[in-house]
Order: C-alpha cells, then sequence, then structure tokens
C-alpha cells in the first residue's frame, strides 16, 4: 500500500515537471532555432539567426549590466542573510519556528503588490523621505524612486528569503561539538568561523546563491516598477522580444542562453566541490 | 480561450444587430464620458452598444478581422484615419446629415491626415509639450524641446511611454517633420535620442497625473490634459508649448464601409457635435476638443486655461500625426527597443 502511494506520488510529480517544466524548456529550445516572421509566432523553418542576434553589442551590455545588478544583489543578500540564518538557527527552537514564519509571511501577498507599496515607500512624497525629513536627518527629499538604487533594493527585499532558506537549513544541522573541539585546539573564534563554519555551510551559501542570482535577472516587473520602465535586467529584454517586438524565436533564445550560462555555473561547482565536502579538506 | 470570448462576443453581437434601433460604437477607453451615451439614448431612443479599446492597433485588427463591420460609429486616432481611408475602410461622410458641423473649429476640419475632412469627425484632441515643476526650476529658461538636452537634466526627464511621441521629438530637434519616413533621417533621431538618454528619469504615460502632483518627476514630456489635471492640484506645474514645434493628436469619429446602422451612426455623429454635448465631455475628462461652439458652455477656468486652450498662433505651430509607411514604423520599433536598452 505504501509502495503504490510513493509512486504515485513520485509519478504525479514527475509528470508534473515533466510537462510543465521539461516539456515547456523543450518549446522554447525548438523556437529559437526557427524564423521570426512577423505574422505568426513562428516560421517552421531551422536558423541559427536568432543566436547570431545576441551577440549585437547592445545585448552584450545587457547582458553585463544584468550581471552586474544580479552580482551585488546577490551579495548584498548573502552578507544580510547569513548572520540571520545563522541567528535564527541558534535560537531555542519554539522561536527558530516563530522566525521562520515571520519571514515567510510577507510571501501571503503577492510580490507585484508588495512592489507598489515599496513605490509609496520610497516616493519624494513618500513614507521614508517624510519620516527622514520631520527627524531632521535630510534636509532635501531623497530621490531613490526610478532610479537603479530602488531596482537593487527592490530585488533585495524579494529575494533575501530565498538565501535565508537554504543556509538555515545546512546552519541548522551544524555539528556544534566541532566549535568547541576547534575551541579546546586554540581556534580564535574569526578562525572557527573561517575555517570551520564557512567551509561547512558552503552547500546552504551555494543553494542561496543560485535561488537569488537567477532571479535577480530575470524579474521584470521590479525595473518597470521601480526603475521607471527603462530595461536593466535580462528580464526585460525578454519581456520585450515577447510581447514588444513580438518576436518569440529571438525571446527564446535569450532564455535558453541564461539557462545555458546557468548550467555550466552549476557544472562547475558540481565538479569542483567533487560531490561532498569531507571533514578533512575543511580542517 | 481567445476563441470563447469571440464567440461571446458574436452572439452578443447577432442578438443587438437584430434590434434595429441600435447604434454600435467603438471608442477609446475615457474618451466618451458615459453622461454622453446615457443622453443620446435618453434624447434619441436609440440604444448605444458601446465598447472601448486601448490602441489603435487593436481597433484596426478587429476591424480587419471580419469583412462586416458590425460597428457604425469608431474613433481612431488622426494618423489611422490615412490608412483606413486608403484602405477603404471608412466611408465619405454625407454632409447633408450634420447639421452641426459647423461648430468644429476650422483649424481641425482640413488637417493632414484627412485633407479634405471628408472622412472624420475631429472629437478630443490632445497637445504634447514639455511639461516643469516651477519650484524645482524656477528660472529655467525652458522654450524648446532642445532645451531638454541640457546636462543641468541628468537623471530627471519623464518621457512618455510612447514610441512615436518619443521619436517626434528626436525628429523635431532636428528640424525634421514627425511625420517622417526617410529612414536616414529615423536613424539620425535615434542617435539625438540616445544623446538625450542620460538625463531621462523614466518612462510613463498611464500615471502622468500622480507622478506630476507628488513630484517624483519634476520635468518631462507630457499632454496637456494631463499636464492640466495635475496643475489643478499642484500650482507649481507649468506646461509649455514648445517653439520648435510640437504634436497634435487628434481622435476622431468615423463611418466603417458597409456599417449596419448608417442612419443612426448619423444621428450620434450629428448629436455629439452639438456644443453641450462636446462641453460636457470636456468637463469629464479635460480632453480639449475640435468643437469651436462649445466653448460657451465651459466654465472659465478651463475655457481660458492656456493650457487646454492654446491659442490659434500657437496651434499653427503644431503638427498633425499622419501614417508613417511600415518601414519606418518597422524602425521605429527596432531603435525603441534599443532606446530603452541602453
Amino acid at each position: 500500500m505504501r509502495n503504490k502511494f510513493q509512486y504515485f506520488s513520485v509519478g504525479l510529480i514527475t509528470t508534473w515537471l515533466c510537462i510543465f517544466g521539461l516539456l515547456s524548456f523543450l518549446v522554447m529550445v525548438v523556437m529559437s532555432f526557427l524564423q521570426h516572421d512577423p505574422d505568426h509566432i513562428a516560421l517552421w523553418h531551422f536558423t541559427l539567426q536568432n543566436y547570431e542576434d545576441l551577440f549585437d553589442p547592445i545585448f552584450f551590455k545587457i547582458f553585463i549590466k544584468s550581471f552586474y545588478i544580479a552580482f551585488m544583489v546577490t551579495a548584498a543578500c548573502l552578507l544580510l542573510g547569513y548572520p540571520f540564518a545563522y541567528i535564527i538557527s541558534r535560537l531555542p527552537e519554539r522561536l527558530q519556528n516563530t522566525a521562520l514564519l515571520l519571514l515567510l509571511l510577507p510571501f501571503w501577498t503577492s510580490s507585484v503588490v508588495r512592489t507598489y507599496a515599496m513605490m509609496s515607500l520610497l516616493k519624494t512624497k513618500g513614507l521614508l523621505n517624510t519620516a527622514l525629513l520631520s527627524l531632521g536627518l535630510i534636509h532635501e527629499p531623497l530621490q531613490i524612486l526610478f532610479t537603479n538604487t530602488a531596482v537593487a533594493i527592490g530585488l533585495i527585499y524579494n529575494l533575501l528569503p530565498f538565501m535565508i532558506l537554504p543556509i538555515y537549513v545546512n546552519l541548522e544541522r551544524f555539528d556544534i561539538s566541532l566549535i568547541e573541539a576547534a575551541k579546546d585546539l586554540g581556534a580564535k573564534y574569526t578562525t572557527i568561523f573561517r575555517k570551520v563554519i564557512i567551509p561547512l555551510s558552503i552547500p546552504g551559501i551555494v543553494g542561496g546563491c543560485t535561488l537569488v542570482f537567477l532571479p535577480a535577472m530575470t524579474l521584470f516587473f521590479i525595473s518597470d516598477l521601480l526603475g521607471g520602465a527603462k530595461a536593466l535586467l535580462l528580464g526585460n529584454l525578454i519581456e520585450d522580444q515577447f510581447l514588444m517586438a513580438n518576436n518569440w524565436p529571438r525571446g527564446a533564445a535569450t532564455s535558453v542562453l541564461l539557462t545555458v550560462i546557468m548550467a555550466i555555473g552549476l557544472l562547475i561547482y558540481w565538479f569542483k566541490s567533487n560531490k561532498r565536502i569531507n571533514y578533512d579538506a575543511a580542517i | 480561450m481567445k476563441k470563447w470570448v469571440f464567440m461571446w462576443l458574436s452572439l452578443f453581437f447577432s442578438v443587438a444587430l437584430a434590434d434595429d434601433n441600435v447604434v454600435n460604437v467603438y471608442a477609446w477607453s475615457q474618451e466618451v464620458s458615459p453622461k454622453v451615451v446615457m443622453q443620446f439614448q435618453k434624447d434619441t431612443g436609440i440604444k448605444v452598444n458601446f465598447s472601448t479599446f486601448d490602441s489603435n492597433e487593436a481597433l484596426y485588427a478587429k476591424m480587419k478581422a471580419s469583412k462586416q463591420t458590425q460597428y457604425d460609429v469608431v474613433e481612431p486616432s488622426s494618423y489611422y484615419i490615412s490608412r483606413m481611408a486608403r484602405e477603404n475602410m471608412i466611408e465619405k461622410l454625407d454632409r447633408s446629415k450634420l447639421s452641426n458641423y459647423g461648430n468644429l473649429n476650422p483649424a481641425f476640419t482640413h488637417p493632414d491626415y484627412d485633407p479634405t475632412g471628408e472622412y472624420s469627425i475631429p472629437w478630443v484632441l490632445g497637445l504634447t509639450g514639455i511639461v516643469v515643476n516651477r519650484k524645482y526650476y524656477p528660472h529655467d529658461k525652458l522654450e524648446k524641446w532642445t532645451d531638454l538636452w541640457s546636462p543641468k537634466y541628468r537623471d530627471s526627464l519623464l518621457l512618455l511611454d510612447d514610441p512615436r511621441e518619443v521619436f517626434n521629438i528626436g525628429l523635431l530637434t532636428l528640424g525634421y517633420s514627425p511625420n517622417e519616413n526617410n529612414l536616414q533621417h529615423l536613424q539620425q533621431a535615434y542617435q539625438n535620442l540616445v544623446a538625450l538618454l542620460p538625463n531621462v528619469r523614466l518612462y510613463n504615460s498611464s500615471s502622468v497625473p500622480s507622478l506630476l502632483i507628488d513630484e517624483d518627476v519634476t520635468i518631462g514630456m507630457a499632454w496637456n490634459a494631463d499636464v492640466y489635471k495635475a496643475s489643478l492640484q499642484n500650482p507649481n506645474i507649468e506646461f509649455i508649448y514648445p517653439k520648435d514645434k510640437f504634436v497634435i493628436w487628434v481622435d476622431c469619429f468615423v463611418v466603417p464601409t458597409n456599417a449596419p446602422h448608417r442612419e443612426n451612426a448619423y444621428r450620434f455623429l450629428n448629436y455629439v457635435l452639438q456644443a453641450k454635448i462636446a462641453a460636457m465631455q470636456v468637463k469629464e475628462t479635460f480632453y480639449p476638443t475640435a468643437n469651436l461652439a462649445a466653448r460657451a458652455y465651459l466654465p472659465p477656468e478651463i475655457a481660458n486655461s492656456k493650457i487646454l486652450s492654446p491659442s490659434p498662433e500657437v496651434l499653427s505651430q503644431g503638427y498633425f500625426q499622419t501614417d508613417l509607411n511600415d518601414n519606418a514604423l518597422d524602425a521605429i520599433s527596432r531603435y525603441w527597443q534599443l532606446l530603452k536598452l541602453q
């Protein structure tokens, strides 16, 4: 009985992922090799033109810009998220659950709605400026909305939980006796952190970075709303190809390229990490 | 999904067609006030089936999709009228049935997009100019579009999120017509706009009044009705008609060829040509009207507003937007994409 249920649930999820994950991705891969046709979605004719188009310097520029923003956002999320995850993982268990609940609370509303709320915070006459002005901390309202800073704030806010959760899961299972052992052997706290805690939580860090980096390049509505509809992210480029230029094949090629780049990054990590970090190598 | 919507719509219209005393009107959203529609139904006993669209492209595609049109009156923008007339999609109007035609401002009865004025009845219009908040730029000399290229406006301009509007200023500042089909001139305009990019803060055309009122942008390009709305709440906001010319858009009523209820279409057109009705519309949405006689029915603050009712000398500086050929439109849409990506 239990076996049947197992087969059923695993089978269901596999089918679901095959249809909506793999199949739709394959459609995009096929689409990216078809010819653009203004009157139809695509013309059934093999071509490499869509990928050649991506070597345009303008597209290259937006790739670089998008990578830069995603890199900074990931770094900021890591710097903010790591200590946060560490502190949660050291709390008593009941408080841990409350902290996790609070962390996930914002997900109860859609992130588009939260981004609109963010706009009213950052506006010239928004909450932030009003508060800072009345406290006398600034004399001129800060112009944050519709700048790259606003986009970065929006991205970090939206993606921070995706960095904290994998690191927390990793640190929660961390064996405290390793720290005690290091202390007994006379290691200073910074050394323990650098040589014991960090190397052992690398899988969590990599997991978090992967979950943050890709969305940071593709959450186009954040740069549409907070960045003033200037296309900053690769997601805007893809959105634009599909919706504005009505060029599905080139849009598909752009997103396939993005997937390939991410896959290469993960493969490098996978081979270098050689499956598991052993304690010897860490110490 | 689309098929279902279409089936329901056609069912709806086949019922509507069966009833004789109706007129099917298809217009820009927010440009025909429900008040006007209701008043028409009350006064004439003709039922109005009213539906709206948000882009000329949608209207054009719908009219092209079926041979026998369902609509009796549609409201395209000026530059689509030349295209529709060329493709025999709309008919020449019979002036003898439009006794109120004389109410129209003669400045709008022979526009470039309909030189003989035979196809279209101008309804609402707008002008694209420079908007500035004088609290932030009290003494700046802003007379021309080219002034916006000044480095002191770095990262502060509002541009309309509309490719043709933005290309209009790219072309006008080079001394070209906004209705340019010459690909070389369009490329120059693109390069000219690239030079403007460091000054651009955001692109937006749907929530301009609130952006201006809250001072999230303090300078840029905007439609005069939006600026008027904002200036009612924020007196520092000023609208400037650029001396290096500007563009006037006009949305007009036309009658499709083979309209099912032609007589009712004419009654509708003649009805909205009345000065009182045109004034009713202006009071609702603030879009200026081409109906000169309507001025008498407008409150003085609207009738005398420099933003909404420019003098004839100023108006003569405006260009009517006309249709471009497909090559030029393709070029603009490609350049637009590149502009946004930089």
